[in-house]
């Protein structure tokens, strides 16, 4: 494994792709702007000074996948055949999921302008938005997938850190289970745990008679009576690590543990 | 902020985070550090150790965000935590807080204000091992009002 930007004597240097077979070559970038909830609500309804935001940063982040040459110092000038810059509003987490794809028939690869139209959209939105809202974080840049090339294939595999819990002896780990069909896992911890006689559950979405805690303790209730003990006004929970309440809603693949009060220290 | 959290079975020292926290440091004013140790006696009279649990991932974040709430508070130069899981014995020390700041007040304050909320927020779940057998230890209603000085 060698970096083809350096010479054999470390140098900086462009890479000859004269001899290169032509091959279509896609590659697709993405990343993410958080913003404050009235920030992203503004964006949404087009309340914002700069005017229609999505449509100004689409249009930045195509022009520099066509100018990538000219920002990184050893990427190629390359014809393009088609570039698109997409955005996916969510509530949820409060930002816009920016995403890119460039193709071309050409010998050399097209990630590096993905990712330069998914910095320039993201940096439009910022611009475009920063009068109202300085907290924005633009985050996770990264290349998703690229094929053609001589190298192969790329796919990034969305390997999520594993949320573990305490199980059986304090301090060790266990890696919660995954779902196939949309549903939450839950896990019960310390006295709860060894009350209840279970770690770990997992729980449909669609069981749910409202998709929040108080919906999934009802249809814990109603799977077994043992679960009633989670109504107990002592017994704490958190959604994905977070103190959360009844009212909190739950959505597909969160983790949601139960526990009893602290006592740390 | 310079806040480090650390949450491990193995055992720490008594001076954890001082010769660190103040290698090559002459604007630090005061250290006030609290280290709680593991009691003979608590819900029975004779406890022979006690398992600590915890929630892999929350309890550091929980630490961490106690940390940076007394950064916002008063004005610090440090924040170490450090706290214990696993089986320990009586007399082994479990939790240990240090907090540097430029005068005392403020580093006694925040050292105080952290062990108040890691009692009542970070989750961590105690069991004695007594002659009697073992129990999860019960939450006291005075942690909680220790927490509630703090508004």
């Amino acid at each position: 494994m060698h970096l083809t930007h350096l010479n054999t004597r470390g140098e900086a240097n462009m890479v000859d792709v004269g001899d290169k077979q032509e091959t279509r070559r896609e590659a697709v970038a993405s990343g993410r702007i958080v913003m404050q909830p009235e920030t992203l609500k503004l964006l949404s309804e087009g309340g914002l000074p700069k005017g229609d935001v999505l449509a100004t940063a689409r249009i930045a982040g195509i022009q520099a996948a066509k100018r990538t040459h000219e920002l990184i110092p050893l990427c190629h000038a390359l014809a393009l055949s088609k570039v698109s810059v997409e955005f996916d509003i969510d509530l949820a987490e409060s930002c816009v999921h920016v995403t890119s794809l460039c193709r071309l028939n050409g010998r050399t690869g097209v990630e590096m302008e993905a990712l330069t139209a998914v910095s320039v959209a993201c940096l439009t939105l910022y611009d475009m938005c920063k009068a109202v809202d300085k907290n924005m974080c633009i985050e996770a840049i990264q290349l998703d997938s690229k094929q053609g090339g001589q190298r192969g294939d790329y796919q990034r595999i969305n390997a999520q850190a594993p949320i573990v819990t305490g199980e059986g002896a304090a301090g060790e780990v266990s890696v919660g289970e995954r779902c196939t069909s949309p549903c939450v896992r839950v896990k019960f911890l310390a006295e709860l745990r060894e009350r209840l006689g279970e770690s770990d559950a997992v729980v449909g979405l669609d069981d749910l008679a409202s998709r929040d805690i108080r919906g999934l303790k009802a249809a814990l209730a109603q799977r077994d009576a043992r679960f009633s003990v989670l109504t107990d006004q002592r017994t704490l929970c958190a959604i994905n690590q977070v103190m959360a309440n009844d009212d909190a809603l739950v959505t597909d693949d969160d983790e949601v543990a139960f526990f009893p009060p602290v006592t740390g220290g | 902020m310079d806040i480090n959290v650390a949450v491990q079975a193995a055992p720490f020292s008594m001076n954890y985070g001082y010769d660190e926290t103040l290698a090559g440091r002459s604007d630090i004013g005061a250290v006030v550090s609290f280290t709680g140790l593991v009691r003979d006696f608590n819900e029975t009279p004779d406890v022979t150790g006690l398992t600590l649990e915890h929630y892999p991932g929350m309890t550091e974040r929980t630490l961490k965000e106690i940390g940076e709430q007394a950064w916002q508070r008063w004005s610090l130069q440090a924040v170490r935590i450090i706290h214990r899981v696993g089986y320990l014995a009586p007399g082994d020390p479990i939790v240990r807080v240090l907090v540097a700041s430029a005068h005392r007040r403020e580093a006694f304050e925040a050292c105080d204000f952290i062990m108040d909320f890691l009692k009542t927020q970070a989750p961590f779940w105690k069991k004695e091992h007594s002659n009697q057998g073992e129990y999860w230890v019960k939450e006291r209603a005075s942690d909680q009002q220790d927490a509630g000085r703090w508004g």
